[in-house]
C-alpha cells in the first residue's frame, strides 16, 4: 500500500508543483497542498485521468491566526479505495479562486455555501444570489472573527418582559430568594 | 401582446408534497416542468458555527439535530472523526453495539419512506402501518438510549451504555415481527398498481448524472452501480457480517424502491447476526474531563453509510478542547439541489413529491 501510495503522490507531483505533501497508509490517503491557479487542472486531471471519479466532499477552514482560508476537496478512487485531499491556501483578505462547477456540477451548490458563509469569490460562478441567508447584510458568519452575540444584539431585540431573563440562573435567584452555588456561578454568564 | 409560455409556480415550503422545510420554484408549461430552482433557507440552525463554540462532548449533542429522520449515522460519523484525530481505539463490543443501532435506524428509516413514498403517490394507507410499526422500534431505542429520536447513544469512545437485561431476546421478537409483516407491505405498495405504474420509469437519473452530482446511496444502487460504504469501505464490525448489496438498473422510482424493500431485509439479516455475535466487554473507552479534553491538531474525514447514502463529517482539531471546524456533508446536499434540479426538468408537477422521495431528499442536510 506504501508504495502504490507513493506512486500516486508522484505521479501528481510530476505534472503539478506540490507546496506541501504527505501519506497516511493507516487511513489509505494522500494528501496534497498547491496553489490556487493549479486546482482547476488538478482536480480535472484526478478525476479524469487518475479514476478518482468521485468528490466526497469540499471544505473551508478558516485560519484566522494565519490570515488564510484553506479550501480542501476529497476525493475517493472507487476501484482503488484511496483517498486523496486537494489541498490550497488562500488568502483571507481577498479570497478569490477559480469557479470549478464544470468539473463537477455538485461543486456549484458548494461554492455558493462557501461564498455565502467564508465570503469566498468563485470568478465565473452562475448561481442565484442567496442560498441559505435571506436579506442577509453582515459579515460572512463562519468566519472565526464573526461574533454571533454581538451580532444578535446589534440586530435583534429583547422581548417585552423579558429584559431581565437574559441569564436563567439568576434572575430565578432573584425572584425566589435563593443563592446560586458557587459550581453553578462558574459558568454563568 | 405577447404571451409568456411558462408559468411560475412555488412548490412548497408549505405544501404537503414537499419533504421537509424548503421550496422548488418550477417554471411549467402546461403541467411539464421546464426548469426547477431549489430555495433553502427555512432551517438553517448554525450547527456548524456552535460547534465551534463547544468542546467535543458537548458538540456530540448537536450532531443528532442534522438530519431529523435518521440521527444516528451523523452520530456514528462524528464519533469516528472524533477518534480517528484522537487515536483512540473503541472497545469490540461497542462496535457491535455501533451496527445494530446504525441498522435499527436503517429500517426505521426506510419505514419512514415507505409512509413517504406512499404519501406522496396518494396512497396513505401505507404510511399509516409502516410508521405504526416503526414504534416498535422506537420503543427498542427508547429502552437502550432512553430517548425515541434524539438517541445521543453513539458517542466518541464507544457508546453510552450496555444492553439492559434481555434486550437481545426482545431484538430477534421484534425483528420476527416485522419479517411476518413484511409481505403485507409488499401487498400494499410494492403489488400496487398504482405505484407500479406512477413509479416505473419516472425520475431517471443518467449515468452522466450519477458522477457530475456525486450521486450517494439507492440512487446509485438503483443505476446497477454497487456501491456501499458499508463493503467499499469498512467501518466498525462491518467486515464481519454477511450482507447483500442490492442493485437494480433501471434507475427510476420504482428500481430505486425495490433497492429500499431489499435493504430492509439485509437490514433484519444483519441485526439477526449481530445479536447472535456479539462479544462480551466493555462498551466505551474512559476519556478525560470533557472540559479540559484537548485533541491533537489534525484532520479527519469519516463516512458512514446512512439509508439515503453515504454521509461524512470533515472535523479539524487546532489541539483545542473545540473543533476547529466541523463540516457536515449528507447524501441531499447534493440530491436535493443540483441533482434534484436536473432530474426534475421534463418531469409531470404531479411527480415532483414522488421523486423528491425517492432521491432521499432532507432539507436539514443542506443547511446544517
Amino acid at each position: 500500500m506504501e508504495t502504490f501510495l507513493g506512486k500516486i503522490k508522484d505521479r501528481i507531483s510530476v505534472n503539478f508543483d506540490l507546496e506541501k505533501s504527505s501519506i497516511d497508509i493507516e487511513k489509505k490517503r494522500v494528501d496534497v497542498q498547491i496553489r490556487k491557479e493549479q486546482i482547476p487542472s488538478i482536480l480535472r486531471y484526478m478525476k479524469e485521468n487518475m479514476s478518482f471519479r468521485h468528490l466526497m466532499h469540499a471544505s473551508v477552514v478558516d485560519w484566522l491566526e494565519e490570515g488564510k482560508f484553506e479550501v480542501i476537496f476529497m476525493l475517493w478512487a472507487p476501484k482503488e479505495k484511496i483517498r486523496v485531499f486537494v489541498r490550497t491556501k488562500l488568502d483571507r483578505e481577498n479570497p478569490i479562486m477559480e469557479n470549478l462547477d464544470m468539473i463537477w456540477p455538485q461543486l456549484n451548490t458548494y461554492e455558493r455555501e462557501f461564498k455565502e458563509m467564508y465570503g469566498i469569490e468563485f470568478t465565473g460562478l452562475v448561481a442565484p444570489e442567496e442560498f441559505i441567508l435571506e436579506d442577509w447584510d453582515g459579515p460572512p458568519p463562519m468566519r472565526r472573527d464573526f461574533d454571533t452575540e454581538a451580532y444578535a444584539k446589534d440586530v435583534f431585540s429583547e422581548r417585552i418582559g423579558r429584559e431581565d431573563a437574559q441569564d436563567v440562573r439568576e434572575t430565578i435567584a432573584k425572584r425566589s430568594g435563593e443563592v446560586i452555588p458557587d459550581f453553578a456561578k462558574k459558568h454563568s454568564r | 401582446m405577447k404571451r409568456e409560455k411558462a408559468t411560475t409556480l412555488y412548490f412548497g415550503p408549505q405544501h404537503p408534497g414537499i419533504t421537509g422545510n424548503m421550496m422548488i420554484r418550477l417554471k411549467v408549461e402546461g403541467d411539464t416542468i421546464v426548469k426547477a430552482t431549489t430555495e433553502v433557507g427555512y432551517l438553517h440552525r448554525a450547527f456548524e458555527k456552535l460547534v465551534e463554540k463547544r468542546n467535543w462532548i458537548q458538540s456530540f449533542t448537536l450532531m443528532c439535530r442534522f438530519c431529523v429522520p435518521e440521527p444516528d449515522p451523523v452520530e456514528n460519523t462524528y464519533a469516528r472523526a472524533v477518534e480517528m484525530i484522537a487515536g483512540i481505539e473503541i472497545p469490540e463490543r461497542a462496535k457491535w453495539i455501533r451496527v445494530l443501532i446504525l441498522e435499527l435506524a436503517r429500517m426505521s428509516s426506510l419505514l419512514l419512506w415507505h409512509a413517504g413514498q406512499g404519501h406522496s403517490l396518494g396512497l396513505y394507507t401505507m404510511g399509516q402501518w409502516s410508521v405504526g410499526d416503526r414504534n416498535y422500534l422506537l420503543d427498542l431505542f427508547e429502552e437502550l438510549t432512553g430517548a425515541r429520536i434524539y438517541h445521543m447513544y453513539v458517542w466518541p469512545g464507544g457508546v453510552r451504555k450496555d444492553f439492559p437485561e434481555g434486550f437481545g431476546e426482545r431484538v430477534l421478537k421484534t425483528m420476527d415481527y416485522f419479517e411476518k409483516k413484511l409481505p403485507d407491505y409488499d401487498n400494499l405498495l410494492f403489488e400496487n398498481s398504482i405505484f407500479q405504474k406512477r413509479a416505473q420509469g419516472v425520475g431517471i437519473v443518467s449515468p452522466e448524472q450519477i458522477i457530475e452530482h456525486g450521486v450517494v446511496g439507492q440512487p446509485l444502487r438503483a443505476a446497477g452501480i454497487k456501491s456501499d460504504i458499508r463493503i467499499d469501505d469498512p467501518y466498525e464490525v462491518y467486515e464481519k457480517l454477511k450482507f447483500d448489496v442490492p442493485t437494480q438498473t433501471d434507475s427510476d422510482i420504482w428500481a430505486r424502491a425495490l433497492v429500499r424493500r431489499e435493504e430492509l431485509r439485509q437490514s433484519i439479516r444483519i441485526i439477526r447476526q449481530v445479536i447472535d455475535k456479539i462479544p462480551k466487554g466493555e462498551v466505551y473507552t474512559k476519556l478525560p474531563n470533557p472540559q479540559k479534553w484537548t485533541i491533537p491538531a489534525g484532520d479527519a474525514f469519516a463516512r458512514t453509510e446512512s439509508v439515503r447514502g453515504e454521509v461524512g463529517m470533515y472535523l479539524v482539531s487546532d489541539g483545542g478542547n473545540k473543533p476547529r471546524r466541523a463540516h457536515f456533508r449528507g447524501a441531499a446536499y447534493v440530491h436535493a439541489v443540483s441533482l434534484l434540479e436536473d432530474v426534475l426538468v421534463g418531469a409531470n408537477i404531479a411527480d415532483v413529491s414522488a421523486i423528491m422521495n425517492s432521491l432521499g431528499t432532507c432539507p436539514p442536510e443542506i443547511e446544517r
